[in-house]
């Protein structure tokens, strides 16, 4: 895994500006986000600042498979900033805990490659909150994702109930990781090693 | 009622539970807890009985035994409906997901007439696994609470994890036989219509190695037609239908 922080840093690499331009094709062509695009071809939010976390898997040949971003919860973060409703208590913030957002897995990846590299991808996420004393990770998941989420094995909790507007269902959630997660990943076939290799080192 | 937090211990509890036995005990508590009279947790095709799948039912025994024995698990409604959605639904709206034949009609009529009332089903689809669902069920003639739905739709999402986590004999990445890169490209494309000259012209390949590829993959699946074939590939996530109707 690729390891990259702040917008800034990773447009100056190729495998992080495909990753933004990998987000416009499935958030907004796909999805259909109401979300910035940026020279029409990079998906590009508020969020996107000098402390946002990207991981990036990247096949052989170093293009992007699949990436998520990481936003620190002390700061401004789609759940604490934009939809603290979901949560039936006020959004968890702290030092120790990053919220997941953008997990996006290349348009292009067939059905079956698309497990492969989803399981890669969230094991980078499990191995980057071991190495850097992350406990847990937040997110808001539209509800079709929620059983996947849930089948990875990891301790999943529910922040709030699930709620719908007339084009979708969201929901707020937490997941611990600790010294029991990589085996919870095995047990259930999704755990993949994955090495890490941080631009900032690397650099 | 219960609120978030009986739903977060259920979470916790389900998550650590040892065996379908304390789940089916647990679930009969939440049921009750949630103003349910039944519940049923299954997968909804078993392929390989006793092995790999999920089932937990409560339901009036007389209804089981009729269900069992017409083999209803494909045409019940409301499992057809749960493969058209993600979000849980209460069956008395079936009707806003699936048009309603005759048949159909007769077999809600029936499970009314054993002792089922209005119900709600969490459907859950996990990629590369078969379907299954979560339903509560109420007794005939009660009325479902509207406003405990989004607690019944979590509950139903975590029993469906446990019980399938329970099931997992042996996790394997792959369950059924594994096509090559090649013959998942060629089985696709055979989902899609395509002949064997029109796949090598796609693939760029010779149609001698197309039709050997999609031999290859019937023989993994012990299938002689190309139908069944693509349907085998579909069911078990080798291919998926975004590869077959382009994303």
């Amino acid at each position: 895994m690729h390891i990259a922080t702040g917008a800034a840093r990773a447009m100056e690499n190729r495998l992080f500006c495909s990753m933004f331009e990998e987000r416009k094709r499935v958030f907004v062509d796909l999805l259909r986000w109401d979300v910035p695009v940026f020279a029409g071809r990079y998906e590009i939010d508020q969020f996107d600042n000098d402390r946002a976390v990207y991981i990036v898997i990247a096949d052989a040949e170093g293009e992007h498979l699949a990436s998520a971003r990481l936003l620190p919860t002390t700061g401004d973060h789609i759940l604490g900033t934009i939809f603290p409703e979901l949560c039936e208590q006020v959004p968890p913030r702290g030092g120790a805990i990053l919220e997941i957002t953008r997990f996006c897995l290349a348009r292009r990846l067939r059905a079956r490659e698309r497990l492969e590299v989803r399981n890669r991808l969230v094991s980078a996420l499990v191995e980057y909150a071991l190495g850097n004393h992350i406990d847990s990770y937040t997110g808001v998941a539209e509800w079709f994702w929620f059983q996947q989420i849930l089948s990875f094995g990891w301790a999943c909790r529910p922040l709030g109930l699930p709620a719908s507007t007339s084009s979708r269902c969201l929901i707020a959630l937490q997941i611990d990781i600790n010294g029991s997660t990589r085996e919870q990943l095995q047990a259930s076939g999704i755990w993949r090693s994955v090495g890490l290799a941080d631009l900032a080192k690397a650099a | 009622m219960i609120g978030l937090g009986q739903v977060q211990d259920f979470c916790a509890v389900a998550a650590i539970i040892k065996d379908s036995q304390a789940l089916a005990g647990l679930m009969a508590e939440i049921t009750r807890a949630m103003g349910f009279r039944y519940v049923s947790l299954v997968h909804h095709i078993d392929l390989k009985p006793a092995v790999s799948s999920v089932h937990i039912v409560d339901y009036p025994p007389e209804w089981v035994e009729r269900f069992q024995a017409r083999r209803l698990y494909a045409s019940d409604p409301i499992h057809r409906a749960s493969h058209r959605t993600n979000i849980g639904f209460a069956w008395s709206a079936v009707q806003s997901l699936i048009t309603l034949s005759a048949a159909d009609r007769s077999i809600l009529a029936e499970a009314h007439d054993a002792g089922l009332g209005d119900g709600f089903t969490v459907p859950a689809h996990i990629p590369g696994e078969v379907n299954g669902s979560c339903s509560f069920a109420m007794g005939s003639g009660d009325v479902l609470d509207q406003r405990q739905l989004p607690l019944v739709q979590l509950i139903g999402s975590f029993a469906f994890e446990a019980a399938r986590r329970l099931s997992r004999q042996t996790p394997a990445p792959c369950e059924g036989p594994c096509l090559t890169e090649r013959q998942a490209e060629c089985v696709a494309l055979v989902a899609r219509g395509k002949t064997d000259w029109e796949i090598s012209q796609i693939l760029g390949i010779g149609q001698e190695t197309v039709i050997q590829h999609v031999k290859d993959a019937r023989d993994r699946y012990g299938v002689t037609k190309r139908t069944l074939l693509a349907i085998r590939a579909l069911f078990d996530g080798q291919i998926s239908f975004a590869d077959v109707f382009g994303r």
